[in-house]
């Protein structure tokens, strides 16, 4: 902040500083899971409060994501804030992005509620206000107000969900659980898991993700997109291991709410115009799959199948990091394309794999990856998960209907899936430019690239060798204090291998038709002219297929849950003139708000206005009588402790 | 081991000698003498010998995506007990690994299709998206079943082994929905008639054939030869599902599993024959039907189990 006169140097330092505390971070996060020790730290704070920190297993795996995409996005950073003239702002995105990832980290690894508490909000303001870096737009205003709105109902949920423990436990320490009844632990898992859904983006909680998401400049979306909703993930595991109560409902409402998030999520990307607004509803597309391994898991553990537990937990948290990278990949593509072109909208791009190659490239690894195709890394996790699920289809009435309907949904998401990033990546990338905005486009900024890169090789190497990967989130699942045997490790390192066996002769496969193809061309003529144009000579890049006509018929399918609105002038006559066409998606959750919950809840302050006088003196009134009910419920404490 | 290789090769070059019996089928419905039966190799001879016209808008995706195509079809052949022989490749889920490299191989035909910049061709790619969404679907119910009966997710033990699933078993008659089902699922997967139709004269209505317009050469040949290793794919799973015999004679047990495979590539001459290809919005219907069908199969079966 205080360097804001020099922006290259006051960018070199905030960019260095923050990859150099997540390099450290990483080594000793890394450390820590593979040589696994309990680490403890605690400061008394105003001597009232205790700040403690503690890092186990589960802990430690999030850490490693945490520092791992915070290090690429400060490097990503350097060269994508390139806005000189907004030097200030730059410098407090840079202080808030560095508090960003110092407050994830420290969610994590809170071993208290105060401690957690107070990190959670430091991590909720942070992004606040990265959200509205570019505040003079008043689309990103509303964005943040949305998130702020959100994050802070959930925050109060989470509370709630502390409070009904410390009701019973009387402690803030994590850890002792054992004094609540059953009905007190369904509670608060009920309000913990709608707080941390709301800030994992779970259907029907997501509405802010897909505002504030393209809002915040790209590095920060992928730092959002890809970790700070992960916490979400984290804050349900975490209850769920303190809880230590393995009923079949937990699972039932991971799974069901997993499901719904999952299909919609995807089908509402499907339907998006902007890229980043895209991008963020695959997230909540991708939660909804985390949330259905996790799902599969805790079934699994509450009807003694610790085989689907294993296979539903490893797959999740696979998924987890998984998606951190290939989502922080896509959000990084999507920024260089906004930096070179100015524009995100899907329909007005094309082409952009001629000149921007390793973006292009990058960007289909990460398309390919996020579908869940062999041999990348989302293919892993979503098999696991699949193979959680099989071994669950074992499970009678309603546990074996919840399980069909997972692994359907599974199939029908790995199809959208595809048939939407097909979508981005063919209707961005591919095809001639759709407007000036696309056309003269160059690819530099070499920082930007590094992390591209970077990520897409993760995706490959955790596609082709992932037996290190899967024992690390198996590493990470135990700590959720579900005991197995380690003769169930077994079938992973079989597993693994055989993915890397296939994936190998895969490989080589495509390099033998590679080859044979490059013996076929030899001495060949080889011409390049138009497209064939089926007997139309004039064609114009007008005529492309666009995103949404590339969609139309899949969201014509799903028009129940996703009403599309149209706006069309209509052509007339035989030399129609001017005419236009809108389409929106509409987002049900998003549409019902509204009616269902900002009403009600408008009408409910309006109605306590009175209260809000004006009136000095009532005022002061209100705080005398505060004070008068304050001494007596002292007293009665005092009374109370006398006996 | 060695049986598996030479099976596997075979099934690949055999594969376009099964796909030129449709057509015949076809010939003999509409009372033509139709095309040899060598009819494809012919024409991959012939494409082979070609060079290519590339359009001025594609990019290096379009020379990739018939490699990719080709490449994951014959790779899920690996999978696939040829005449019930155990296959080259077999483990614990390999089901979902073939549907996903299926998977890939769409994913870069569409890619190559939108490299174009035709309009014709980002159709068909959207059309083909979308209705492999249902076949997918319905293929993860079929599994369910079959994981139910066999306990395993490998092809090798659904088709070949001890006892290998088919019609003529306990739970068999069920399985009649299911093989509806497969084939109906064969049916848009290959792009045939009613859901799509190869030998269409209008770019507008197809969606294979016309994602693939701009393919000429070598390049296409893959295509070609990728497609009928698809459908000799399907069709070999569906033909070991009505006849699961393995009388012991590797000669006898030879010549039974090539009848039944004829059977299900004359079955599918002969639907192309008496039907039309149906209006583009009533696919989807159609193929939820054998989404329906592998349901109701497994409802039935678990029912019968008990």
């Amino acid at each position: 902040m205080l360097l804001n006169r020099n922006f290259t140097l006051m960018k070199s330092v905030g960019a260095l500083s923050i990859a150099a505390g997540c390099l450290l971070g990483l080594y000793y996060a890394g450390l820590q899971l593979t040589l696994p020790v309990s680490a403890r730290a605690s400061f008394d704070y105003l001597h009232h409060f205790t700040i403690a920190f503690q890092i186990d297993a589960l802990s430690a795996f999030f850490l490693v994501l945490i520092f791992g995409i915070s290090l690429l996005a400060a490097i990503y950073s350097f060269h994508y804030m390139h806005q000189t003239e907004k030097s200030l702002a730059t410098a407090v995105n840079y202080l808030f992005f560095s508090l960003l990832v110092a407050s994830m980290a420290m969610v994590v690894a809170a071993a208290n509620v105060i401690t957690f508490m107070f990190s959670w909000e430091i991590m909720s303001l942070s992004s606040f206000f990265l959200v509205i870096h570019n505040y003079k737009k008043e689309e990103n205003r509303k964005a943040g107000y949305l998130y702020f709105v959100f994050s802070h109902v959930g925050a109060m949920f989470i509370l709630t969900a502390f409070g009904i423990m410390y009701f019973y436990t009387g402690s803030f320490d994590f850890g002792e659980t054992a004094a609540l009844t059953n009905t007190a632990k369904i509670l608060v898992f009920v309000f913990a898991f709608i707080g941390f859904g709301s800030k994992a983006g779970v259907f029907p909680f997501h509405v802010w993700l897909p505002h504030a998401h393209p809002a915040a400049p790209s590095h920060i979306s992928a730092l959002m997109s890809g970790i700070m909703i992960k916490t979400g993930i984290y804050g349900i595991l975490r209850i769920y291991a303190l809880l230590n109560f393995h009923t079949p409902v937990f699972g039932e409402i991971v799974l069901i709410t997993g499901m719904v998030s999952g299909i919609l999520g995807v089908v509402y990307a499907l339907g998006q115009h902007d890229l980043k607004r895209l991008l963020a509803y695959s997230s909540v597309e991708n939660i909804g799959i985390i949330l259905i391994g996790i799902g599969i898991g805790m079934i699994g553990v509450s009807s003694g199948k610790p085989m689907m537990a294993l296979f539903g937990f490893t797959g999740g948290m696979l998924h987890l990091l998984n998606h951190a990278i290939f989502k922080s990949l896509l959000f990084m593509g999507a920024g260089m394309v906004h930096h070179k072109t100015g524009t995100l909208t899907i329909d007005a791009l094309g082409g952009l794999l001629k000149k921007m190659k390793i973006t292009g490239s990058t960007f289909l690894i990460g398309s390919l990856a996020i579908s869940g195709l062999p041999p990348f890394n989302g293919f892993v996790s979503e098999f696991l998960i699949y193979l959680g699920g099989f071994e669950g289809t074992g499970l009678d009435r309603m546990a074996f209907i919840s399980i069909l309907l997972a692994i359907i949904s599974l199939a029908i998401i790995g199809g959208l899936a595809l048939a939407c990033f097909t979508k981005v990546f063919g209707v961005v990338f591919q095809g001639e430019a759709r407007s000036g905005a696309a056309e003269n486009v160059d690819e530099k900024g070499l920082t930007m690239l590094i992390p591209l890169l970077a990520l897409a090789g993760a995706c490959v190497l955790i596609g082709v060798f992932p037996r290190a990967f899967v024992l690390m989130a198996i590493h990470g699942v135990s700590g959720i204090g579900i005991g197995f045997e380690p003769a169930l490790l077994e079938p992973f390192i079989r597993l693994t291998g055989n993915i890397t066996m296939a994936s190998a002769i895969f490989f080589a496969f495509i390099l033998a038709a590679l080859a044979v193809r490059i013996l076929l061309y030899r001495g060949k003529t080889i011409t390049r002219s138009g497209t064939w144009g089926c007997g139309f000579t004039k064609p114009t890049v007008k005529m492309q297929y666009t995103g949404a006509s590339y969609s139309a018929s899949v969201l014509a399918f799903f028009s129940t849950v996703a009403p599309l609105r149209e706006d069309h002038t209509g052509v007339e006559g035989c030399f129609p003139g001017h005419s236009s066409y809108r389409s929106k998606v509409n987002d049900v959750a998003e549409l019902h708000m509204n009616a269902v919950i900002v009403h009600p809840v408008l009408a409910l302050f309006a109605k306590l206005r009175w209260i809000q006088h004006g009136d000095i003196h009532l005022y002061i009134g209100y705080i005398l009588l505060a004070i008068i009910v304050l001494l007596f419920f002292i007293l009665g404490c005092i009374y109370d402790v006398r006996g | 081991m060695i049986v598996s290789v030479i099976l596997w090769f075979l099934a690949i070059l055999l594969a376009p000698f099964f796909a030129a019996v449709i057509l015949k089928v076809k010939a003999f419905f509409g009372g033509k003498k139709g095309p040899p039966l060598l009819i494809h190799y012919y024409t991959m001879i012939k494409l082979f010998q070609k060079g290519s016209v590339y359009s001025t808008s594609s990019t290096f995706i379009f020379k990739l995506g018939p490699v990719v195509s080709l490449c994951t079809a014959a790779m899920a052949l690996m999978f696939l007990p040829v005449a019930g022989y155990r296959p080259l490749l077999s483990f614990h889920g390999d089901v979902i690994f073939i549907l996903y490299l299926l998977g890939l191989g769409r994913f870069f035909t569409i890619a190559a299709a939108m490299d174009t910049a035709s309009p014709f061709e980002g159709m068909g790619a959207a059309r083909e998206a979308y209705f492999s969404i249902i076949c997918e679907a319905t293929f993860f119910m079929i599994l369910i079943l079959f994981f139910k009966l066999t306990g395993s997710l490998s092809l090798a033990d659904y088709l070949s082994g001890s006892g290998p699933l088919g019609l003529w078993q306990t739970a068999g008659s069920p399985l009649l929905f299911v093989i509806i089902a497969f084939f109906i699922v064969l049916l848009s997967e290959n792009s045939r008639v009613p859901v799509d139709d190869p030998a269409t004269h209008l770019e507008l209505t197809m969606i294979h054939e016309v994602m693939v317009l701009d393919h000429s050469g070598p390049d296409f040949g893959f295509i070609e030869l990728g497609a009928y290793c698809k459908l000799f794919f399907y069709s070999a799973i569906v033909s070991r599902l009505l006849a699961p015999l393995n009388p012991g004679n590797p000669v006898l047990t030879g010549c039974l599993f090539i009848a039944a495979l004829l059977v299900v590539y004359a079955a599918v001459g002969v639907t192309e024959s008496v039907m039309a290809r149906y209006k583009m919005d009533k696919v989807p219907k159609f193929i939820l039907t054998s989404f329906v069908l592998a349901f109701f199969a497994t409802v039935i079966t678990l029912e019968f189990l008990k």
